[in-house]
Protein backbone atom coordinates (compact mmCIF):
# COMPACT_ATOMS: atom_id res chain seq x y z
CA UNK A 1 0.00 0.00 0.00
CA UNK A 2 1.48 3.31 -1.04
CA UNK A 3 0.74 5.93 1.58
CA UNK A 4 2.10 9.38 0.94
CA UNK A 5 1.59 10.51 4.47
CA UNK A 6 0.43 8.27 7.28
CA UNK A 7 -2.85 9.15 8.92
CA UNK A 8 -1.54 8.30 12.35
CA UNK A 9 2.07 8.16 13.44
CA UNK A 10 2.93 7.13 16.96
CA UNK A 11 6.21 6.98 18.84
CA UNK A 12 5.52 6.33 22.46
CA UNK A 13 7.20 5.35 25.66
CA UNK A 14 5.03 5.53 28.71
CA UNK A 15 5.71 5.14 32.37
CA UNK A 16 3.26 4.82 35.22
CA UNK A 17 5.30 5.86 38.22
CA UNK A 18 8.32 3.60 38.10
CA UNK A 19 6.65 1.02 35.95
CA UNK A 20 7.55 1.10 32.28
CA UNK A 21 4.34 0.36 30.45
CA UNK A 22 5.23 1.02 26.83
CA UNK A 23 8.79 0.61 25.62
CA UNK A 24 9.49 2.68 22.51
CA UNK A 25 6.37 1.71 20.60
CA UNK A 26 6.62 2.94 17.05
CA UNK A 27 3.99 2.38 14.44
CA UNK A 28 1.84 4.16 11.91
CA UNK A 29 -1.60 3.67 10.49
CA UNK A 30 -2.52 4.46 6.90
CA UNK A 31 -5.63 6.27 5.78
CA UNK A 32 -8.69 3.98 5.80
CA UNK A 33 -6.65 1.15 7.24
CA UNK A 34 -8.12 -1.27 9.75
CA UNK A 35 -5.30 -2.01 12.15
CA UNK A 36 -5.60 -4.64 14.85
CA UNK A 37 -3.38 -4.54 17.90
CA UNK A 38 -3.18 -7.85 19.67
CA UNK A 39 -1.58 -8.61 22.99
CA UNK A 40 -2.09 -10.43 26.28
CA UNK A 41 -4.35 -8.91 28.93
CA UNK A 42 -2.62 -6.30 31.02
CA UNK A 43 -0.05 -5.23 28.46
CA UNK A 44 -1.27 -1.67 28.49
CA UNK A 45 -3.62 -1.75 25.51
CA UNK A 46 -6.22 0.56 27.03
CA UNK A 47 -3.51 3.01 28.07
CA UNK A 48 -2.20 2.94 24.52
CA UNK A 49 -5.61 3.84 23.14
CA UNK A 50 -6.00 6.64 25.69
CA UNK A 51 -2.68 8.01 24.46
CA UNK A 52 -3.70 7.71 20.81
CA UNK A 53 -6.95 9.51 21.59
CA UNK A 54 -5.05 12.41 23.08
CA UNK A 55 -6.67 12.17 26.49
CA UNK A 56 -3.53 10.84 28.17
CA UNK A 57 -0.16 12.41 27.37
CA UNK A 58 2.66 9.88 26.98
CA UNK A 59 5.67 10.36 29.24
CA UNK A 60 7.88 10.30 26.16
CA UNK A 61 7.14 10.64 22.50
CA UNK A 62 4.09 11.82 20.64
CA UNK A 63 1.17 10.88 18.48
CA UNK A 64 0.64 12.64 15.16
CA UNK A 65 -2.68 12.77 13.35
CA UNK A 66 -2.44 14.10 9.81
CA UNK A 67 1.02 15.28 10.68
CA UNK A 68 0.05 17.31 13.75
CA UNK A 69 0.10 16.46 17.44
CA UNK A 70 -3.15 14.84 18.46
CA UNK A 71 -5.74 17.16 20.01
CA UNK A 72 -9.22 15.82 20.74
CA UNK A 73 -10.73 19.25 20.38
CA UNK A 74 -9.37 19.75 16.90
CA UNK A 75 -9.07 16.21 15.59
CA UNK A 76 -12.08 14.05 15.01
CA UNK A 77 -11.53 10.96 17.10
CA UNK A 78 -14.06 8.34 18.16
CA UNK A 79 -13.71 5.68 20.81
CA UNK A 80 -15.68 2.50 21.38
CA UNK A 81 -15.00 1.37 24.93
CA UNK A 82 -14.91 -2.09 26.43
CA UNK A 83 -17.90 -1.46 28.67
CA UNK A 84 -21.11 -0.06 27.24
CA UNK A 85 -20.66 3.68 27.31
CA UNK A 86 -24.12 4.81 26.30
CA UNK A 87 -25.68 7.55 28.40
CA UNK A 88 -28.57 5.96 30.28
CA UNK A 89 -30.59 9.17 30.32
CA UNK A 90 -30.72 9.41 26.51
CA UNK A 91 -32.53 7.17 24.09
CA UNK A 92 -30.75 5.39 21.26
CA UNK A 93 -31.15 8.21 18.77
CA UNK A 94 -29.80 10.87 21.11
CA UNK A 95 -26.93 8.62 22.14
CA UNK A 96 -25.86 8.17 18.53
CA UNK A 97 -26.09 11.93 18.07
CA UNK A 98 -23.83 12.69 21.07
CA UNK A 99 -20.52 12.84 19.23
CA UNK A 100 -21.97 15.01 16.49
CA UNK A 101 -23.55 17.32 19.07
CA UNK A 102 -20.24 17.82 20.85
CA UNK A 103 -18.75 18.72 17.48
CA UNK A 104 -21.48 21.37 17.15
CA UNK A 105 -23.41 19.76 14.31
CA UNK A 106 -27.03 20.87 14.46
CA UNK A 107 -30.46 20.77 12.90
CA UNK A 108 -31.07 19.05 9.59
CA UNK A 109 -27.42 18.13 9.08
CA UNK A 110 -27.40 16.39 12.46
CA UNK A 111 -30.64 14.53 11.75
CA UNK A 112 -29.47 13.39 8.34
CA UNK A 113 -26.16 12.02 9.58
CA UNK A 114 -27.68 10.31 12.60
CA UNK A 115 -30.43 8.70 10.56
CA UNK A 116 -27.91 7.54 7.96
CA UNK A 117 -25.72 5.71 10.43
CA UNK A 118 -28.73 4.31 12.28
CA UNK A 119 -29.90 2.73 9.05
CA UNK A 120 -26.46 1.30 8.32
CA UNK A 121 -26.27 -0.45 11.69
CA UNK A 122 -29.97 -1.47 11.60
CA UNK A 123 -31.09 0.41 14.71
CA UNK A 124 -34.04 2.07 12.95
CA UNK A 125 -36.64 0.14 14.99
CA UNK A 126 -35.07 1.03 18.31
CA UNK A 127 -34.47 4.75 18.21
CA UNK A 128 -36.90 5.41 21.06
CA UNK A 129 -35.55 2.76 23.38
CA UNK A 130 -33.44 3.61 26.40
CA UNK A 131 -30.19 1.74 27.16
CA UNK A 132 -31.71 -0.11 30.10
CA UNK A 133 -34.18 -1.72 27.69
CA UNK A 134 -31.64 -3.13 25.25
CA UNK A 135 -29.06 -5.87 25.48
CA UNK A 136 -25.30 -5.44 25.89
CA UNK A 137 -24.70 -6.26 22.25
CA UNK A 138 -27.15 -3.61 21.17
CA UNK A 139 -25.56 -1.07 23.48
CA UNK A 140 -22.26 -1.68 21.75
CA UNK A 141 -24.01 -1.29 18.41
CA UNK A 142 -25.18 2.11 19.58
CA UNK A 143 -21.62 2.95 20.65
CA UNK A 144 -20.32 1.89 17.23
CA UNK A 145 -22.99 3.94 15.48
CA UNK A 146 -22.01 6.94 17.59
CA UNK A 147 -18.36 6.36 16.69
CA UNK A 148 -18.95 6.15 12.95
CA UNK A 149 -21.43 9.03 12.85
CA UNK A 150 -18.82 11.74 13.15
CA UNK A 151 -16.76 10.96 10.00
CA UNK A 152 -13.82 10.52 12.30
CA UNK A 153 -10.14 10.84 11.42
CA UNK A 154 -9.50 7.90 13.72
CA UNK A 155 -11.76 5.36 15.36
CA UNK A 156 -10.38 3.53 18.37
CA UNK A 157 -11.94 0.34 19.66
CA UNK A 158 -10.92 -1.20 22.96
CA UNK A 159 -11.91 -4.89 22.96
CA UNK A 160 -15.53 -3.85 22.38
CA UNK A 161 -16.88 -7.38 22.10
CA UNK A 162 -15.04 -9.03 24.96
CA UNK A 163 -18.09 -9.06 27.24
CA UNK A 164 -20.44 -10.56 24.65
CA UNK A 165 -21.22 -14.20 24.10
CA UNK A 166 -19.71 -15.98 21.12
CA UNK A 167 -22.59 -15.80 18.61
CA UNK A 168 -23.22 -12.14 19.42
CA UNK A 169 -19.52 -11.41 19.15
CA UNK A 170 -19.33 -12.98 15.70
CA UNK A 171 -22.36 -11.03 14.57
CA UNK A 172 -20.90 -7.78 15.91
CA UNK A 173 -17.60 -8.45 14.14
CA UNK A 174 -19.43 -8.79 10.85
CA UNK A 175 -21.42 -5.65 11.61
CA UNK A 176 -18.33 -3.61 12.33
CA UNK A 177 -16.88 -4.67 9.00
CA UNK A 178 -20.20 -3.94 7.30
CA UNK A 179 -20.26 -0.44 8.81
CA UNK A 180 -16.61 0.11 8.01
CA UNK A 181 -17.22 -0.86 4.42
CA UNK A 182 -19.79 1.93 4.20
CA UNK A 183 -17.63 4.48 5.97
CA UNK A 184 -13.99 3.71 5.40
CA UNK A 185 -12.48 5.43 8.36
CA UNK A 186 -9.11 4.67 9.89
CA UNK A 187 -9.63 2.14 12.66
CA UNK A 188 -7.35 0.90 15.43
CA UNK A 189 -8.93 -2.15 17.03
CA UNK A 190 -7.43 -3.65 20.16
CA UNK A 191 -8.12 -7.21 21.23
CA UNK A 192 -6.54 -10.16 22.95
CA UNK A 193 -8.48 -12.52 20.71
CA UNK A 194 -6.21 -13.57 17.84
CA UNK A 195 -8.93 -14.92 15.64
CA UNK A 196 -10.81 -11.64 15.96
CA UNK A 197 -7.68 -9.68 15.05
CA UNK A 198 -6.95 -11.73 11.94
CA UNK A 199 -10.62 -11.75 10.94
CA UNK A 200 -10.96 -8.00 11.08
CA UNK A 201 -7.65 -6.33 10.35
CA UNK A 202 -5.65 -5.30 7.30
CA UNK A 203 -2.64 -5.64 9.53
CA UNK A 204 -2.01 -7.14 12.96
CA UNK A 205 0.49 -5.69 15.41
CA UNK A 206 1.44 -8.05 18.22
CA UNK A 207 2.47 -6.61 21.58
CA UNK A 208 4.15 -8.43 24.42
CA UNK A 209 3.31 -7.99 28.10
CA UNK A 210 4.60 -5.04 30.12
CA UNK A 211 6.91 -3.40 29.26
CA UNK A 212 5.05 -3.58 25.97
CA UNK A 213 7.04 -3.75 22.78
CA UNK A 214 6.00 -4.51 19.25
CA UNK A 215 7.14 -8.05 18.58
CA UNK A 216 5.54 -8.51 15.17
CA UNK A 217 3.69 -6.69 12.42
CA UNK A 218 1.81 -9.08 10.21
CA UNK A 219 -0.16 -7.98 7.16
CA UNK A 220 -3.38 -9.83 6.39
CA UNK A 221 -3.85 -9.47 2.65
CA UNK A 222 -6.94 -11.66 2.48
CA UNK A 223 -10.12 -10.40 0.83
CA UNK A 224 -13.19 -9.94 3.02
CA UNK A 225 -15.42 -11.64 4.05
CA UNK A 226 -12.82 -13.95 5.50
CA UNK A 227 -13.29 -17.60 6.33
CA UNK A 228 -11.63 -18.46 9.65
CA UNK A 229 -11.38 -22.08 8.52
CA UNK A 230 -9.55 -21.41 5.27
CA UNK A 231 -5.88 -22.44 5.05
CA UNK A 232 -4.57 -18.92 4.45
CA UNK A 233 -6.41 -17.59 7.50
CA UNK A 234 -5.20 -20.47 9.61
CA UNK A 235 -1.62 -19.96 8.47
CA UNK A 236 -1.58 -16.28 9.40
CA UNK A 237 -3.29 -16.99 12.68
CA UNK A 238 -0.83 -19.73 13.53
CA UNK A 239 2.00 -17.35 12.76
CA UNK A 240 0.64 -14.79 15.25
CA UNK A 241 -0.13 -17.48 17.80
CA UNK A 242 3.38 -18.81 17.59
CA UNK A 243 4.83 -15.39 18.27
CA UNK A 244 2.47 -14.74 21.18
CA UNK A 245 3.08 -18.11 22.80
CA UNK A 246 6.82 -17.78 22.54
CA UNK A 247 6.47 -14.83 24.91
CA UNK A 248 4.61 -16.81 27.57
CA UNK A 249 6.70 -17.90 30.56
CA UNK A 250 6.88 -21.69 31.01
CA UNK A 251 4.08 -23.04 33.24
CA UNK A 252 5.14 -22.88 36.87
CA UNK A 253 7.85 -20.30 36.26
CA UNK A 254 7.87 -17.22 38.45
CA UNK A 255 6.31 -14.21 36.75
CA UNK A 256 8.54 -11.33 35.78
CA UNK A 257 8.51 -8.94 38.75
CA UNK A 258 8.09 -5.90 36.57
CA UNK A 259 5.00 -7.39 34.94
CA UNK A 260 3.59 -8.58 38.26
CA UNK A 261 3.58 -5.02 39.60
CA UNK A 262 0.60 -4.20 37.40
CA UNK A 263 -0.57 -0.63 37.96
CA UNK B 1 -32.91 -11.44 10.71
CA UNK B 2 -30.96 -10.68 13.79
CA UNK B 3 -32.64 -7.29 14.26
CA UNK B 4 -36.13 -8.74 14.66
CA UNK B 5 -34.89 -11.30 17.21
CA UNK B 6 -33.53 -8.54 19.35
CA UNK B 7 -36.69 -6.51 18.78
CA UNK B 8 -38.75 -9.21 20.42
CA UNK B 9 -36.23 -9.61 23.21
CA UNK B 10 -36.24 -5.88 23.85
CA UNK B 11 -40.02 -5.42 23.77
CA UNK B 12 -40.62 -8.25 26.26
CA UNK B 13 -38.88 -6.26 28.98
CA UNK B 14 -42.04 -4.54 30.16
CA UNK B 15 -41.75 -3.00 33.61
CA UNK B 16 -41.72 0.62 34.75
CA UNK B 17 -40.01 2.54 32.03
CA UNK B 18 -41.39 0.87 28.91
CA UNK B 19 -41.09 3.19 25.91
CA UNK B 20 -44.07 5.43 25.45
CA UNK B 21 -43.81 5.39 21.65
CA UNK B 22 -44.38 1.96 20.16
CA UNK B 23 -41.55 0.97 17.84
CA UNK B 24 -42.42 0.47 14.19
CA UNK B 25 -41.92 -2.72 12.28
CA UNK B 26 -42.30 -6.26 13.50
CA UNK B 27 -42.42 -5.37 17.19
CA UNK B 28 -45.51 -3.15 16.87
CA UNK B 29 -47.88 -5.99 16.07
CA UNK B 30 -47.09 -7.72 19.38
CA UNK B 31 -48.10 -4.78 21.68
CA UNK B 32 -47.04 -6.33 24.96
CA UNK B 33 -46.49 -2.76 26.11
CA UNK B 34 -50.20 -1.93 25.91
CA UNK B 35 -51.33 -5.08 27.71
CA UNK B 36 -48.76 -4.49 30.43
CA UNK B 37 -50.08 -0.98 30.96
CA UNK B 38 -53.56 -2.47 31.36
CA UNK B 39 -52.31 -4.92 33.94
CA UNK B 40 -50.69 -2.07 35.86
CA UNK B 41 -53.98 -0.11 35.77
CA UNK B 42 -56.09 -3.02 37.06
CA UNK B 43 -53.47 -3.65 39.70
CA UNK B 44 -53.65 -0.03 40.82
CA UNK B 45 -57.46 -0.14 40.98
CA UNK B 46 -57.45 -3.34 43.03
CA UNK B 47 -54.94 -1.81 45.41
CA UNK B 48 -57.09 1.32 45.69
CA UNK B 49 -60.17 -0.80 46.50
CA UNK B 50 -58.31 -2.65 49.22
CA UNK B 51 -57.04 0.62 50.68
CA UNK B 52 -60.59 2.01 50.78
CA UNK B 53 -61.78 -1.11 52.57
CA UNK B 54 -59.01 -0.94 55.16
CA UNK B 55 -59.77 2.74 55.74
CA UNK B 56 -63.48 2.01 56.28
CA UNK B 57 -62.69 -0.73 58.78
CA UNK B 58 -60.32 1.49 60.74
CA UNK B 59 -62.78 4.39 60.82
CA UNK B 60 -65.60 2.13 61.92
CA UNK B 61 -63.46 0.66 64.69
CA UNK B 62 -62.44 4.14 65.78
CA UNK B 63 -66.06 5.32 65.94
CA UNK B 64 -67.03 2.32 68.04
CA UNK B 65 -64.13 3.00 70.38
CA UNK B 66 -65.26 6.63 70.74
CA UNK B 67 -68.75 5.58 71.73
CA UNK B 68 -67.36 3.16 74.30
CA UNK B 69 -64.96 5.69 75.82
CA UNK B 70 -67.60 8.44 75.77
CA UNK B 71 -65.32 11.36 76.63
CA UNK B 72 -65.24 14.93 75.41
CA UNK B 73 -61.52 14.57 74.84
CA UNK B 74 -61.71 11.55 72.54
CA UNK B 75 -63.54 12.52 69.33
CA UNK B 76 -64.54 9.98 66.72
CA UNK B 77 -64.16 10.38 62.99
CA UNK B 78 -67.70 11.68 62.66
CA UNK B 79 -67.12 14.48 65.17
CA UNK B 80 -63.89 15.37 63.45
CA UNK B 81 -65.63 15.44 60.10
CA UNK B 82 -68.24 17.89 61.38
CA UNK B 83 -65.54 20.02 62.98
CA UNK B 84 -63.85 20.12 59.60
CA UNK B 85 -67.05 21.21 57.86
CA UNK B 86 -67.62 23.88 60.51
CA UNK B 87 -64.09 25.22 60.16
CA UNK B 88 -64.27 25.16 56.41
CA UNK B 89 -67.56 27.03 56.25
CA UNK B 90 -67.32 29.38 59.24
CA UNK B 91 -63.64 29.75 59.81
CA UNK B 92 -61.99 29.64 63.22
CA UNK B 93 -62.57 31.78 66.34
CA UNK B 94 -60.78 34.72 64.74
CA UNK B 95 -62.71 34.44 61.47
CA UNK B 96 -59.76 33.02 59.56
CA UNK B 97 -60.59 30.28 57.08
CA UNK B 98 -58.94 26.89 56.73
CA UNK B 99 -57.71 28.04 53.40
CA UNK B 100 -55.94 31.04 54.98
CA UNK B 101 -54.19 28.82 57.50
CA UNK B 102 -53.26 26.15 54.98
CA UNK B 103 -51.98 28.59 52.42
CA UNK B 104 -49.92 30.43 55.04
CA UNK B 105 -48.19 27.23 56.09
CA UNK B 106 -47.65 25.99 52.55
CA UNK B 107 -46.33 29.35 51.44
CA UNK B 108 -43.75 29.44 54.20
CA UNK B 109 -42.60 25.92 53.38
CA UNK B 110 -42.29 26.63 49.67
CA UNK B 111 -40.28 29.81 50.20
CA UNK B 112 -37.87 28.25 52.68
CA UNK B 113 -37.61 25.12 50.55
CA UNK B 114 -36.99 27.13 47.39
CA UNK B 115 -34.15 28.97 49.09
CA UNK B 116 -32.68 25.69 50.30
CA UNK B 117 -32.68 24.26 46.76
CA UNK B 118 -31.21 27.40 45.22
CA UNK B 119 -28.40 27.39 47.79
CA UNK B 120 -27.99 23.65 48.31
CA UNK B 121 -27.78 22.34 44.73
CA UNK B 122 -24.99 24.62 43.41
CA UNK B 123 -23.05 24.35 46.66
CA UNK B 124 -23.38 20.58 46.69
CA UNK B 125 -22.31 20.33 43.06
CA UNK B 126 -19.36 22.63 43.67
CA UNK B 127 -18.13 20.70 46.67
CA UNK B 128 -18.66 17.46 44.80
CA UNK B 129 -16.58 18.62 41.85
CA UNK B 130 -13.86 20.06 44.08
CA UNK B 131 -13.78 17.63 46.98
CA UNK B 132 -10.83 19.34 48.58
CA UNK B 133 -12.95 22.42 49.24
CA UNK B 134 -15.40 20.19 51.05
CA UNK B 135 -12.90 18.21 53.09
CA UNK B 136 -11.06 21.35 54.12
CA UNK B 137 -14.19 23.12 55.34
CA UNK B 138 -15.95 20.23 56.98
CA UNK B 139 -15.22 21.41 60.53
CA UNK B 140 -17.46 24.40 59.93
CA UNK B 141 -20.06 22.73 57.74
CA UNK B 142 -20.76 19.40 59.38
CA UNK B 143 -21.81 20.51 62.90
CA UNK B 144 -24.64 22.54 61.39
CA UNK B 145 -26.06 19.37 59.89
CA UNK B 146 -26.75 17.99 63.35
CA UNK B 147 -28.40 21.00 64.91
CA UNK B 148 -32.12 20.35 64.39
CA UNK B 149 -34.05 23.32 63.00
CA UNK B 150 -36.13 23.34 66.16
CA UNK B 151 -33.05 24.27 68.15
CA UNK B 152 -32.79 27.40 66.05
CA UNK B 153 -36.22 28.64 67.08
CA UNK B 154 -35.08 30.80 70.02
CA UNK B 155 -32.48 32.59 67.85
CA UNK B 156 -34.96 32.86 65.03
CA UNK B 157 -37.46 34.57 67.32
CA UNK B 158 -34.83 37.04 68.48
CA UNK B 159 -33.37 37.92 65.10
CA UNK B 160 -36.24 37.57 62.66
CA UNK B 161 -39.94 38.10 62.51
CA UNK B 162 -42.75 37.22 60.20
CA UNK B 163 -42.03 35.42 56.95
CA UNK B 164 -38.26 35.82 57.33
CA UNK B 165 -38.31 33.86 60.55
CA UNK B 166 -40.20 30.97 59.00
CA UNK B 167 -38.18 31.02 55.78
CA UNK B 168 -34.98 30.88 57.84
CA UNK B 169 -36.13 27.89 59.86
CA UNK B 170 -37.47 25.99 56.85
CA UNK B 171 -34.26 26.71 54.97
CA UNK B 172 -32.25 25.12 57.75
CA UNK B 173 -34.45 22.05 57.69
CA UNK B 174 -34.35 21.53 53.94
CA UNK B 175 -30.81 22.63 53.12
CA UNK B 176 -28.74 19.66 54.23
CA UNK B 177 -30.71 16.84 52.56
CA UNK B 178 -30.51 18.69 49.24
CA UNK B 179 -26.87 19.71 49.66
CA UNK B 180 -25.75 16.22 50.67
CA UNK B 181 -27.66 14.61 47.81
CA UNK B 182 -25.92 16.84 45.25
CA UNK B 183 -22.54 16.33 46.91
CA UNK B 184 -22.79 12.55 46.95
CA UNK B 185 -24.38 12.38 43.51
CA UNK B 186 -21.37 13.94 41.81
CA UNK B 187 -19.16 11.11 43.03
CA UNK B 188 -21.46 8.66 41.29
CA UNK B 189 -20.74 10.08 37.84
CA UNK B 190 -19.30 7.26 35.77
CA UNK B 191 -15.73 7.93 34.62
CA UNK B 192 -16.52 6.35 31.28
CA UNK B 193 -19.22 8.91 30.56
CA UNK B 194 -16.70 11.65 31.27
CA UNK B 195 -14.30 9.91 28.93
CA UNK B 196 -16.87 9.92 26.14
CA UNK B 197 -17.03 13.69 26.44
CA UNK B 198 -13.24 14.08 26.59
CA UNK B 199 -12.61 11.93 23.52
CA UNK B 200 -14.86 14.11 21.38
CA UNK B 201 -13.17 17.21 22.75
CA UNK B 202 -16.03 18.43 24.94
CA UNK B 203 -15.40 21.41 27.20
CA UNK B 204 -15.65 21.13 30.97
CA UNK B 205 -18.89 23.08 30.77
CA UNK B 206 -20.39 20.61 28.33
CA UNK B 207 -19.45 17.68 30.55
CA UNK B 208 -20.96 19.47 33.55
CA UNK B 209 -24.23 20.15 31.77
CA UNK B 210 -24.60 16.95 29.77
CA UNK B 211 -22.93 14.29 31.90
CA UNK B 212 -22.69 15.43 35.52
CA UNK B 213 -26.08 17.11 35.72
CA UNK B 214 -28.21 14.28 34.24
CA UNK B 215 -26.39 11.79 36.48
CA UNK B 216 -26.92 13.86 39.60
CA UNK B 217 -30.50 14.97 38.93
CA UNK B 218 -32.23 11.83 40.28
CA UNK B 219 -30.21 12.09 43.48
CA UNK B 220 -31.03 15.77 43.78
CA UNK B 221 -34.74 15.14 43.38
CA UNK B 222 -34.58 12.40 46.00
CA UNK B 223 -32.80 14.79 48.33
CA UNK B 224 -35.44 17.41 47.57
CA UNK B 225 -38.20 15.04 48.62
CA UNK B 226 -36.45 14.34 51.90
CA UNK B 227 -35.80 18.05 52.34
CA UNK B 228 -39.43 18.90 51.66
CA UNK B 229 -40.50 16.39 54.28
CA UNK B 230 -38.08 17.88 56.78
CA UNK B 231 -39.30 21.37 55.89
CA UNK B 232 -42.88 20.37 56.50
CA UNK B 233 -42.01 18.92 59.91
CA UNK B 234 -40.17 22.10 60.80
CA UNK B 235 -43.05 24.42 59.93
CA UNK B 236 -45.36 22.83 62.46
CA UNK B 237 -42.84 23.23 65.27
CA UNK B 238 -42.02 26.75 64.16
CA UNK B 239 -45.67 27.76 64.11
CA UNK B 240 -46.34 26.20 67.47
CA UNK B 241 -43.60 28.35 68.94
CA UNK B 242 -44.01 31.56 67.02
CA UNK B 243 -46.39 34.45 67.56
CA UNK B 244 -48.09 34.81 64.20
CA UNK B 245 -51.80 34.12 64.12
CA UNK B 246 -51.94 32.38 60.73
CA UNK B 247 -50.85 28.85 60.00
CA UNK B 248 -52.03 25.30 60.59
CA UNK B 249 -49.67 24.81 63.51
CA UNK B 250 -50.89 28.04 65.06
CA UNK B 251 -54.50 27.03 64.54
CA UNK B 252 -53.88 23.71 66.27
CA UNK B 253 -52.21 25.46 69.14
CA UNK B 254 -55.15 27.87 69.57
CA UNK B 255 -57.70 25.11 69.74
CA UNK B 256 -55.50 23.09 72.07
CA UNK B 257 -55.59 26.01 74.51
CA UNK B 258 -59.38 25.98 74.22
CA UNK B 259 -59.30 22.21 74.76
CA UNK B 260 -61.34 21.67 71.60
CA UNK B 261 -59.86 18.38 70.47
CA UNK B 262 -61.76 17.80 67.18
CA UNK B 263 -60.37 21.00 65.70
CA UNK B 264 -56.86 20.05 66.75
CA UNK B 265 -57.22 16.74 64.98
CA UNK B 266 -58.56 18.49 61.88
CA UNK B 267 -55.36 20.49 61.85
CA UNK B 268 -53.28 17.33 62.15
CA UNK B 269 -55.13 15.59 59.35
CA UNK B 270 -54.73 18.60 57.09
CA UNK B 271 -51.04 18.80 57.83
CA UNK B 272 -50.64 15.12 57.01
CA UNK B 273 -52.63 15.44 53.79
CA UNK B 274 -50.75 18.46 52.56
CA UNK B 275 -47.43 16.81 53.29
CA UNK B 276 -48.57 13.72 51.41
CA UNK B 277 -49.69 15.72 48.41
CA UNK B 278 -46.36 17.52 48.19
CA UNK B 279 -44.50 14.24 48.40
CA UNK B 280 -46.68 12.67 45.70
CA UNK B 281 -46.21 15.63 43.38
CA UNK B 282 -42.45 15.27 43.60
CA UNK B 283 -42.75 11.52 43.08
CA UNK B 284 -44.72 12.06 39.89
CA UNK B 285 -42.11 14.54 38.68
CA UNK B 286 -39.41 12.01 39.46
CA UNK B 287 -41.17 9.21 37.62
CA UNK B 288 -41.72 11.29 34.49
CA UNK B 289 -38.23 12.73 34.40
CA UNK B 290 -36.49 9.48 35.10
CA UNK B 291 -38.24 7.02 32.86
CA UNK B 292 -34.77 5.99 31.79
CA UNK B 293 -34.10 4.43 35.15
CA UNK B 294 -35.08 0.84 35.63
CA UNK B 295 -35.63 1.20 39.34
CA UNK B 296 -38.17 3.53 40.86
CA UNK B 297 -37.25 4.96 44.27
CA UNK B 298 -39.70 5.29 47.09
Amino acid sequence: MVAAQHKVKAEISHRYGHLLVHDKLQFSVGENEFLCICGPSGCGKTTLLDILAGILPPTEGNVLINGRAVDPKRDNISFVFQEPSTFPWLNVWDNVATGLRIKAVKGRELARRVNDIIDIVSLRDFTHYYPHQISGGMKQRVAIARAFATDADLILMDEPFVSLDQPTRERMQREVLHTWEHRRHTVVFVTHNLEEAVFLGDRVIVLCAKPARIVAEIPVPLPRPRDPLSPEFTRIRAQCAGILHSLDPAPGALPDRRIAKAG
Amino acid sequence: MSASNEAEAGSLQVVAGAPTALPTGVAASLSPVASARQTRLTGALVSLAWNALVLLIVLAGWQILTILINSRFFPGPIAIFWAFVDLAVNGDTGGRTLWDHSWASVQRVLIGFGLAVVAGVPLGLLMGLYPRVYTNSRVVLEPFRFIPPIAWIPLAIIFFSGMTRFAFLIFLGAFFPVFTAALVGVARVEPIHRKVGLVYGASKGWILAHVVFPTVLPDILGGMRVGLGAAWLTIVAAELAGGISLGLGRMMSNYAELVQVPQVVVGMVLIGMLGLVMNEVLLVVEKRLFRWRWQVSL
